[in-house]
């Protein structure tokens, strides 16, 4: 497949994936909310999504009334506490009804805790789950991957090793053949005072015997010299990586926060994320997300579930 | 500074380790200081290293004492200056102050505690400190690997060196193979396995050495690791197991995790494969010969030479 290099082609991706291969299904935890049902049914009209909702059948009706959508088009399940609504919702995707766990008005918490319920959730074995950003920058002929900025704290090696896994396996879906994976920290070299910079040299030799596979790592980097390749150069960095980076990974939360943030308010980009790592795809957004970066998740979600069919 | 043992050192079979006897006789000689050569046999290997040319020898020590224990041994001492010192503590200062004057180039330990010579080493007045860490490096021939020499550090010095520790180890070493004529040397960093294990520091910070010589930060050689010793000396364990790497299968030397392993390693090559090597204390102004009272005659003469050899640039 063609790569792709903005959050708009990804759009048309999930558009063809839903043309030729039909709509991959939703699941969705208390989709109580008129904007998530306008989401939702953006994707449904645009053909690569259908949706079974979950929750409260007269405030999902009320919704549904207010974003002017049709619940006959969906399969609703009426549920009245939350922690039955994950589970329900979660329920549909590990038995394989729908492709794609996603969360409505739920708490956080009682959606993750239904996704990691040892009977019905969707946990693979140990894996740690991951949440990445994705972004089209404007200047950049390709798009940013960030992990893990909003969901693992501060991951020791192991988890970051199956957090740049993970986010390997979705810039794959998205058409990167073979991920450029820059491990971030404030500086290039390795010092021995910056755990961040020990990461990132493991993370490396971790790629190279194999340990973690389908991409190129290398780090640690400091953020411009792993999108800059001038910057490289003038630091005298060789590595395929150095400039070309489509994966960062980031040491903690607070740096990979930041760094998100910055990039959605300090440039003109189109940003959206999605939970990794399941045995399902994970749409996570926040009712703060515009229309727009609620469906773009759920088009990324499409693509992984496809590629990962 | 040409040399012809940059071959051997890199697996071409046959000539082994006694290249450094051949390196130490040419050009000038270098002084060996021996401190308080008492037995251990150190006297008998500087003895032959002064008759075969390696280093001119002063002995420092009981004059009366060491002329009896030549006469009882049949060691000639002619040629050989003999500074008559009586006090232990005054014979080794007057041995590390000729090293650091320069009226000698390399120091070697006698029959003294090899705590009192380093503390003297490191003097801050009239030592021969550098500021880098001393550590220990010790060449084999492995007669299984066809003669093939291949260096340990560290593996009788520092007993469980950090991160930045191991950095200084890899430098001493780095500048001791440049002096015996190997221009970019391969350094395994070992561990139990070739893979990055968290929950095993050996193969952590192996990884950081090697990134830490691709950014740079370690000079003038090659550095790969985690290894385990199979996949850093086999090339064709390493190939099995699918390492891709120029030090894979090649390693001209084997930085060890920990004292323990490195002595373990170093005690099988000398003492169960039949192999002979040479060791030295790197990290000071000068080399410094620091041999056991097991080391067999040949091993004792090869430390001198390359102390020698280390000490000529």
């Amino acid at each position: 497949m063609e790569q792709i290099r903005s959050l708009s082609q990804l759009l048309d991706y999930a558009k063809k994936i839903g043309a030729e291969k039909g709509p991959k299904k939703l699941s969705v935890a208390m989709a109580e909310e008129a904007g998530l049902l306008t989401a939702i049914e953006e994707a449904r009209k645009a053909g690569f999504a259908e949706a079974i909702l979950v929750g409260n059948g007269d405030k999902m009706k009320a919704a549904a009334e207010q974003a002017g959508v049709n619940l006959a088009n969906y399969e609703v399940i009426d549920e009245r506490d939350e922690p039955s609504m994950g589970i329900s919702a979660v329920s549909q995707v590990s038995s394989k009804k729908a492709d794609i766990y996603m969360k409505g008005q739920i708490h956080t918490n009682n959606f993750l805790r239904a996704m990691l319920n040892k009977e019905v959730g969707l946990r693979k074995g140990k894996n740690t789950i991951s949440h990445c950003y994705f972004h089209s920058v404007e200047g950049f002929d390709r798009i940013f991957f960030i992990a893990d900025a909003a969901f693992n704290m501060y991951p020791d090696l192991a988890a970051k090793a199956d957090i740049t896994q993970n986010t390997v396996g979705l810039a794959r879906a998205f058409g990167v053949a073979e991920p450029k994976v820059a491990v971030l920290a404030a500086v290039e070299v390795v010092n021995p005072d910056m755990p961040a910079t020990l990461d990132a040299a493991a993370l490396t030799q971790m790629n190279r015997r194999g340990q973690i596979k389908n991409c190129i790592v290398d780090g640690p980097f400091a953020l411009d010299n792993a999108v800059s390749e001038e910057s490289a150069k003038t630091k005298g960095i060789v590595s395929p990586v150095a400039g070309k980076a489509d994966i960062f990974i980031v040491p903690n939360i607070d740096a990979g926060n930041m760094l998100a943030k910055g990039i959605v308010y300090f440039s003109k980009n189109e940003t959206a994320g999605l939970i990794l790592g399941a045995s399902a795809p994970i749409v996570l957004t926040s009712r703060a997300d515009s229309t727009r970066a609620k469906l773009l998740s759920i088009a990324a979600a499409v693509a992984l579930s496809d590629f990962n069919k | 500074m040409t040399m012809q043992c940059k071959a051997s050192l890199r697996g071409a079979r046959g000539d082994g380790i006694d290249f450094l006897l051949a390196e130490s006789k040419k050009g000038r000689s270098m002084t060996l200081a021996l401190a308080c050569p008492y037995g251990d046999d150190a006297l008998g290997a500087a003895c032959r290293a002064q008759r075969e040319g390696v280093v001119r020898t002063i002995l420092i020590g009981d004059e009366g004492k060491i002329r009896s224990l030549a006469e009882r041994d049949g060691y000639d001492l002619s040629g050989i200056s003999v500074v008559d010192e009586k006090n232990d503590d005054t014979a080794i200062e007057r041995s590390v102050k000729m090293v650091s004057s320069g009226e000698a180039d390399l120091l070697m330990k006698g029959l003294v505690k090899t705590s009192s010579l380093l503390k003297a080493v490191l003097d801050k007045e009239w030592g021969l400190r550098t500021g880098s860490l001393l550590s220990h490096l010790f060449l084999f021939e492995v007669p299984t690997l066809g003669g093939r020499v291949i260096g340990i550090s560290d593996g009788g010095m520092n007993t469980y060196p950090d991160l930045n520790a191991k950095v200084k180890i890899v430098e001493n070493a780095v500048a001791c193979y440049h002096r015996i004529g190997v221009p970019q040397p391969k350094i395994a960093a070992l561990a139990a396995v070739e893979v990055v294990n968290p929950d095993m520091p050996a193969t952590l910070e192996a990884a950081a050495l090697a990134k830490m010589n691709e950014r740079g930060q370690i000079k003038g050689c090659l550095v790969d690791g985690p290894f385990a010793l199979d996949n850093a000396v086999s090339e064709e364990s390493a190939r099995i197991k699918g390492i891709s790497s120029p030090v894979a299968g090649n390693a001209d030397m084997l930085l060890v995790p920990d004292i323990e392993s490195g002595n373990f390693v170093g005690k099988v090559l000398l003492y169960m494969t039949g192999g002979k090597g040479a060791g030295v204390i790197l990290g000071a102004r000068k080399p410094i010969v620091l041999t056991s009272r097991f080391d067999s005659m040949e091993t004792k003469l090869l430390s001198i030479a390359l102390g020698a050899v280390v000490a000529r640039s």
